[in-house]
């Protein structure tokens, strides 16, 4: 399968969650005035806005516990830079680092796919390997490239279901790395293979917002529980929930 | 070396309302459409701008507000100006200026002493340093965020504006008008 057709842009289902609050938006992400869509805005092509839903998280509840005290810590934030989430963790004294790790990894398939088709049109002396192993190295030389023992605490999101298992555990060596002695991943992971895609934003300290996104990236795999005890081996594994949407959520201690 | 546009000279009134693209309210450079269709930067003061398919290289310094929406690689020093990187600008450099607006593609470190803001199309590679920063959804960043006050100012916008707690997050603008809060 080609990289382009892993990458199967399509539209996110419905977030299946508790209290759910469709909302009206442009295209760039601003509210409309209530009201009809204008006449130009309706057609076949056009993607369907964005919902969001808001869901309990008794894993950021307990993460936050985790952090409590720390005073000015460092936070990783693996997902989108979203307003709410990074105002929530610097007005309580964190210094917040961004990275959207699916975005590059959708990014990074794409740039694979047209070395790969301008190494086939060269001449055979120039390989390019395309193994699991060699690209994951590839991903990994441009992106989390922090010092070691950046990082009290990350948030990991649901990311490691969407990237090819061999990222995902080489992510899982290099955040172990990144992080300091104590420090604490916030990790989710779908318990049956997720029909849509979604993003994650902190709403406040106990609930998440669930935003139905366009696919950036499919689904991987479905880890189970023995398979999470082993990616985090180097952790000790604190605490898990299992939220009605099948998303379980956990937190891991280095 | 910057192309200047001066809104009085091309005629048009200054707060002509209902052909303004992408509304800045504050800061920056709003850019109007002329007759033409061509983009031209309109302030008060008079901003410069850099325009599509203007590549430069080397240091920008000046005082005054700057408008990109070409190619520029180095570094940009304006002291107590705003910049504004256009949806087309591309900015290889370290930013330093009282506001930053953020449209385009910005790769480097960017210290907006007041405020920086991220529109839904801004992608940054590069750390911020600011007072005020505010971040539409949409906006790509990827670096740390360093909030200089003692009380940070982390201003909720668009979508995000309705469900932001606590005392220090200002929904400066109406939430339904989509325009850069002030």
């Amino acid at each position: 399968m080609s990289f382009l057709n892993k990458l199967g842009i399509g539209i996110a289902a419905g977030a299946g969650s508790s209290r759910e609050v469709p909302k009206t938006m442009g295209s760039s992400g601003r509210p409309r005035p209530n009201g009809p869509a204008p006449v130009a805005a309706v057609g076949a092509t056009r993607a369907p806005e964005p919902r969001e839903s808001n869901r309990v998280s008794n894993g950021l509840k307990e993460f936050l516990w985790n952090l409590d005290g720390l005073g000015r810590g460092t936070l990783l934030d693996l997902g989108p830079a979203w307003q709410t989430t990074l105002s929530f963790f610097i007005e309580r004294g964190f210094r917040v680092s961004s990275e959207d790790i699916l975005r590059a990894w959708k990014e990074f398939l794409v740039e694979e796919e047209g070395k790969l088709r301008e190494a086939t049109g060269r001449a055979a002396q120039h390989t390019f390997d395309v193994s699991p192993a060699a690209r994951a190295a590839r991903f990994l030389e441009a992106n989390l490239q922090y010092p070691n023992s950046s990082f009290d605490a990350v948030l990991l999101w649901d990311l490691l279901d969407y990237l090819e298992p061999l990222v995902a555990k080489q992510i899982v060596v290099n955040l172990t790395e990144l992080l300091r002695p104590g420090g604490v991943v916030f990790a989710m992971f779908h318990s049956k293979k997720p029909e849509g895609f979604q993003r994650y934003r902190v709403a406040d300290s106990t609930t998440l917002q669930v935003i139905s996104s366009p696919v950036l990236c499919p689904a991987q795999r479905v880890y189970q529980n023995r398979e999470i005890q082993d990616l985090f081996s180097r952790y000790r594994t604190v605490k898990s929930f299992v939220g009605r949407d099948q998303l379980r959520e956990s937190l891991f201690i280095k | 070396m910057w192309k200047k546009e001066d809104v009085k000279s091309q005629g048009l009134p200054e707060n002509a309302p209902g052909n303004v693209v992408g509304s800045p309210a504050t800061g920056g450079t709003p850019v109007r459409e002329t007759s033409t269709g061509l983009p031209v930067s309109v302030s008060s003061k008079g901003s410069a701008s850099i325009s599509q398919g203007i590549r430069i290289k080397g240091e920008v310094t000046g005082s005054e507000d700057l408008f990109v929406d070409g190619h520029v690689e180095g570094k940009v020093n304006l002291s107590n100006g705003s910049l504004t990187v256009g949806p087309n600008g591309e900015v290889k450099a370290d930013i330093f200026a009282r506001e930053v607006i953020v449209r385009g593609r910005v790769d480097g470190r960017i210290v907006g002493r007041e405020k920086i803001q991220l529109w839904s199309t801004g992608n940054v590679a590069g750390d911020l340093q600011t007072e005020r920063l505010m971040i539409e959804d949409g906006a790509v960043l990827r670096g740390r965020v360093e909030i200089e006050t003692g009380k940070p100012h982390v201003e909720a916008r668009g979508a995000a504006a309705g469900t932001s707690k606590g005392g220090s997050v200002a929904a400066s603008s109406p939430v339904s008008s989509g325009s850069a809060a002030n």
